[in-house]
């Protein structure tokens, strides 16, 4: 029994970086009907950042700052420089360009930062563990769950709350009618791109406690969990991409720790991918349901 | 029909031809690492081959197809690596493969079917998951397996000895093999570009539902492209492992994909010349932007940006550059062939005959006791209609009556309403509409869908070659001519005027010899003129095929003229119907048109 | 208030206005009529810049903004109750409501929406509920107070009528004349012409893309058979 609440708490926490990842995703396809492939690049430009300034011996809440006030930029540039101009073209076309936008921007840090992690400080306490009944909880674990949670509450309450999060809820739904409303179609994409860099760059520094080190695949890396998550939830339904992100952690700590013998416990990655693959075949429903209605 | 052939052949053996030079000029010229370089780039050619057959003909951006190439990669290292090797790499590999050790053209071939079975799988997923032309579906099946792939590879190290991957596996002897290879998949992705299966891909590349009111069912033209590409993909693999002696996970893996994609990109996805250009800009490009990084370049000011990792810059900047300039690639969908088809010209008709042999079989189509519901408003109730052979039937009722629903549920578009559709008391509930089609129900579209990037004649062949088996001759050239298009039936559709495309429209949906054509406001948008001669031309085309037509229009004085008997609908329900005078001086038809009193 | 100069306008291939002149003065209301197809919504459109105007001029209370954009026109004090209601289905029916005051000030949008339930009590009733669970009527009504919303000046509104039951039909041309008497400048696209031309001022005739004919006051009568105006033309 405390194995599983050990390995479940273990699984929330991996879970809650691809669950914020997936929102974000999810805030940008309801808006621009658009996979942003290239929205795990401010989690790379984030973890510089926080290199850089730890070069510069910033302490850890400001290296904290560092990491969302620079993956909420990043996230606008790409959205300035990448879809601005594309906001009439085809599915094929912005995904091919979200890809390339991710591709320029690892090659940006290969060539000018460097291809080796860049590691960093992290403060010593989270390390230390804390003992919760017969619990044993890594104090990152906690600040993991109660971060992700403020986040999602806070998120919530803009969308729900808030005239941009309604505004943004009204443009998922249809984007002209919005417009005839009076809102602005630049900031509203804008914004979700903003909030989106926002969500990612929480995340960022979730993945940096655990991982120390920048490195120019991270985006990459995070991303396709994230991608995954947003599309087992529905990549129309937020909260489907949250629960997807949570479910995916917990999925992989359980096949980790106990679905997979131990000989093969190193694939659990393909596991549960092959997982979502039947998931594809047998739900295919239940997976996109953010289906455009055509008009015939 | 051979003929059509031709000229794709001789323009692929030209294109191959120009190819082969360019790289044996480059291996000449350069020093023997450009030898390798021109080796890997002559393969790479034959792969994104394999990515144009798919992605081309489908318009389905299937991102992780180099992934196949991961299957065939791993059975050609395993069957044909020396068991001595195999005891050290990977002693407990199942199956009994570390003491097996085959010839290589059996390994190929083994390796091929294995691929071709995994093909299998994938393509039952996108089946099911109703991907079609420019869905995300695609994209992200696709995507999870080419990182299932990956992870498998990199983490059964019984089998594959993960990320080290395997070495020592016999190598080619010479470009020769790779050169024939990329002659014959070159010819073979012309071919099927040609073929029935791929045009009739391409038309539902460009309209699903266009295509399928036209009879064409996209599961087999897909999953025919599907398969082809999965073979070439096969075959370009086992030649990349042998040509390397090794095989790893990251082989065919992102970065592989980011090249070719880029290739395909690049040159223009939807023609093979196209993408033979893309390969060989891309390599050069790669090749020099690794130059220039490279120690031996120096050009002063430039330091910051020539450094290593450059030629990912490159192919990312290129990528997304063509993307947002030009996205149809440098050559859109031009090959090679089309310039030769000066020299080598289709033949023509000198003088079009009739329209079409149908004999006058009689036919009734009905509808009876019709409902449907979306999101719980009631969009139809209890509509019954009657269209036989010869007659023109109008539909007409104020804006959202239900006029384009019903003739929605008459082509299958509809799945799941009340009510049947009969056609000569054939029961055709629940068909598909690609088999409606076939049964002899053809239709229009209220907003003009062509397949717009196909040429007026291919727009009227699709619906004709989706029919081939019905046995009923339409003679295309005669259509075209009736619609006066024949001057411009090489011409995209989309340049065509608006008067021309709507005419273009009808000729097609004429062109499955269909017993019944169902038409959706076929004079909207139309000025009086205009109107007036479609108006003719609909009554002659219903004459010639002898088909019974049921048009909605809003022209109300284009229904008076032209039709025998009319049917009014108001909210859903058959509010009217009967001769034309009977309709205009029913109380309940004016008090719909103009309000109560 | 409004007037349109020689407006064209063109989707793709079809040019679905030509040179099209009308003008609404403050205080009327003006009704447009004429058949499915004669681009009585693509004028809308145009008018509200959603769909660009490739030659001719709108002019607004003297100002031209042929070039502007919804939202800025939604500034100026004019509004469109779309064809079709397009309310937003997921959304509750008082957060239709705030979005419809998107562009105006908090505290503006707080009042006007109190005034909005008042005027329309069902709303009122069912602020709280989902959009997508309105009756057509209730939509409607939804759809015209939301776009009341933005204090406009002007409403457009393009075919109110347009799938609703005949009784319903008549609570929402009560609506009309309730909305003119309190002094809003309407001009209304409609397919109902017998309705639309009880309550109207002036009306114009649309056909494929032109004004063809305009009439007020007693000459209304004369359109009244129109059946055969539609047909016989």
């Amino acid at each position: 029994m405390i194995a599983v609440l050990q390995q479940l708490v273990d699984g929330l926490g991996r879970g809650s970086a691809y669950a914020l990842l997936a929102l974000g995703l999810g805030l940008i396809f309801g808006v621009m009907h658009l996979v942003n492939f290239a929205h795990g690049e401010p989690v790379t430009v984030a973890a510089y950042s926080v290199y850089a300034a730890a070069m510069f011996g910033a302490p850890w809440w400001a290296l904290a700052v560092v990491a969302v006030v620079a993956a909420v930029l990043t996230s606008l540039a790409i959205e300035f420089a990448g879809f601005r101009r594309l906001r009439a073209a085809d599915d094929f076309t912005l995904l091919l360009t979200s890809f390339g936008i991710a591709v320029l921007v690892r090659a940006g840090f290969s060539m000018w930062v460097s291809t080796t992690p860049r590691q960093f400080h992290r403060p010593a306490w989270i390390f230390d563990t804390v003992r919760a009944g017969p619990l044993a909880l890594e104090i990152y674990d906690l600040v993991v769950i109660a971060v992700t949670a403020l986040t999602l509450v806070g998120t919530w309450l803009l969308l729900q709350k808030t005239m941009f999060g309604l505004a943004l809820r009204a443009a998922a739904e249809d984007f002209d009618a919005a417009r005839l409303m009076g809102a602005r179609a630049n900031r509203l994409i804008a914004g979700a791109f903003a909030l989106a860099g926002l969500l990612a760059g929480i995340a960022a520094v979730l993945i940096l406690m655990r991982r120390g080190q920048a490195e120019p695949d991270m985006g990459l890396d995070i991303l396709l969990p994230g991608l995954l998550a947003a599309i087992i939830g529905g990549l129309g339904r937020l909260e489907g991409a949250v629960l997807g992100g949570l479910a995916l952690g917990v999925a992989q700590s359980a096949f980790r720790a106990w679905i997979l013998p131990n000989s093969l416990s190193r694939l659990t990655e393909a596991a549960v991918f092959g997982l979502i693959a039947l998931l594809f075949i047998f739900r295919p429903e239940g997976i996109l349901s953010a289906r455009r209605a055509e008009r015939v | 029909m051979r003929e059509r052939f031709l000229a794709p052949t001789v323009g692929a053996v030209v294109l191959w031809g120009v190819v082969v030079g360019v790289a044996s000029i480059a291996a000449a010229l350069g020093t023997s690492s450009t030898n390798t370089l021109v080796t890997q780039m002559l393969i790479d050619a034959i792969v994104v081959v394999g990515l144009q057959v798919f992605i081309g003909n489908t318009g389905m951006l299937s991102f992780g197809h180099p992934a196949f190439g991961a299957y065939a990669g791993y059975v050609v290292a395993l069957l044909t690596m020396p068991v001595s090797r195999k005891l050290i790499q990977i002693p407990d590999a199942p199956w009994g493969l570390a003491e097996a050790e085959v010839d290589p053209t059996i390994a190929t071939f083994a390796a091929v079917a294995v691929t071709l079975v995994v093909g299998a799988i994938v393509g039952l997923a996108l089946v099911r998951s109703g991907a079609s032309s420019g869905a995300v579906a695609a994209t992200m099946i696709t995507l999870a397996f080419l990182f299932v792939t990956h992870e498998i590879a990199l983490n059964w190290t019984d089998l594959t000895d993960g990320g080290g991957g395997l070495g020592f596996i016999p190598r080619l002897d010479g470009r020769l093999p790779i050169v024939l290879t990329l002659l014959v998949v070159l010819l073979v992705g012309r071919w099927f570009a040609e073929s029935r299966p791929g045009r009739l891909a391409k038309a539902v590349r460009e309209d699903g539902l266009a295509a399928a009111a036209s009879g064409v069912d996209r599961v087999r033209p897909q999953m025919a492209a599907l398969f082809l590409s999965v073979l070439i993909i096969a075959v370009g693999a086992v030649l990349r492992v042998r040509a390397l002696g090794s095989m790893t996970p990251s082989f065919f893996y992102f970065d592989y994909t980011l090249l070719t994609l880029a290739m395909l990109i690049v040159g223009g996805r939807n023609s093979l010349t196209g993408s033979m250009l893309g390969v060989v800009t891309i390599t050069a490009g790669i090749e020099f932007t690794r130059i220039l990084a490279g120690e031996s370049v120096s050009v002063p000011g430039l330091d910051w940006l020539l450094r290593p990792n450059l030629s990912d810059l490159f192919l990312g900047g290129a990528m997304l550059g063509f993307m947002l300039i030009r996205p149809r690639g440098l050559l859109g969908d031009w090959e090679l062939d089309h310039w030769l088809r000066r020299w080598i010209p289709l033949r023509r008709r000198s003088a079009p005959g009739a329209v079409s042999d149908r004999s006058g079989r009689k036919h009734i189509l009905e509808a009876k006791g019709i409902g449907a519901t979306f999101s719980g408003f009631r969009a139809l109730s209890d509509v019954s209609l009657r269209v036989e052979t010869g007659e023109i039937v109008g539909l007409i009722g104020p804006n959202g009556a239900g006029k384009t629903t019903l003739i929605n549920v008459m082509s299958g578009l509809v799945p799941g309403h009340d009510g049947q559709v009969l056609l000569d008391d054939e029961d055709l509930t629940g068909l598909a509409p690609h088999d409606l089609a076939a049964r002899g129900i053809g239709r229009t579209f209220q907003n003009l869908r062509l397949f717009s990037d196909l040429t007026v004649r291919e727009n009227v062949e699709i619906a004709r070659i989706a029919h081939d088996r019905r046995g009923h001759d339409i003679d295309v050239d005669a259509l075209l001519h009736a619609a006066g298009l024949t001057d411009v039936a090489d011409r995209r559709a989309s340049e065509l005027d608006y008067g021309n495309q709507r005419r273009l429209e009808l000729i097609r949906a004429t062109a499955t010899a269909p017993a019944f054509l169902l038409l959706d406001e076929p004079t909207s948008g139309m000025g009086e003129a205009e109107s007036s001669a479609m108006v003719d031309f609909v009554r002659h085309l219903a004459g010639e095929i002898g088909a019974g037509v049921l048009v909605i229009d809003h022209d109300l004085h284009f229904i008076v003229s032209i039709c025998d008997r009319i049917y009014v609908l108001d909210h859903g329900e058959l509010i009217a119907s009967g001769s034309p005078d009977v309709v205009r001086n029913d109380a309940l038809v004016r008090a719909a048109y103009l309000g109560e009193d | 208030m409004l007037r349109v100069a020689g407006v064209t306008a063109r989707y793709g291939n079809i040019t679905a206005l030509r040179g099209v002149d009308l003008h609404v003065s403050e205080g009327e209301l003006v009704c447009l009529i004429g058949p499915n197809g004669a681009g009585k919504t693509t004028l809308m459109s145009a008018v509200t810049g959603l769909l660009p105007v490739t030659a001719g001029r709108v002019l607004f209370e003297g100002e031209d903004v042929t070039r502007d954009s919804p939202d800025a026109l939604l500034r100026k004090g004019l509004a469109l109750v779309p064809e079709r209601r397009r309310i937003f289905a997921d959304l509750t029916v008082e957060e239709n409501l705030l979005m419809g005051g998107v562009t105006v000030a908090p505290a503006d949008r707080r009042r006007r929406l109190k005034e909005m339930e008042e005027l329309f009590p069902v709303l009122a009733e069912k602020r709280t509920l989902h959009a997508g669970y309105l009756s057509g009527g209730q939509a409607q009504q939804l759809a015209i107070a939301r776009a009341l919303m933005s204090g406009p000046r002007l409403v457009l509104m393009d075919e109110p009528s347009l799938g609703l039951a005949p009784a319903l039909v008549e609570v929402v041309f009560q609506l009309i004349q309730d909305l003119k008497e309190r002094g809003t400048t309407l001009l209304i696209v409609e397919q109902n012409a017998k309705k639309a031309l009880a309550v109207a001022d002036r009306a114009y005739m649309l056909r494929t893309g032109e004004i063809v004919d305009e009439a007020s006051g007693q000459d209304l009568d004369r359109w009244a058979d129109l059946f055969e105006a539609y047909v016989g033309g």
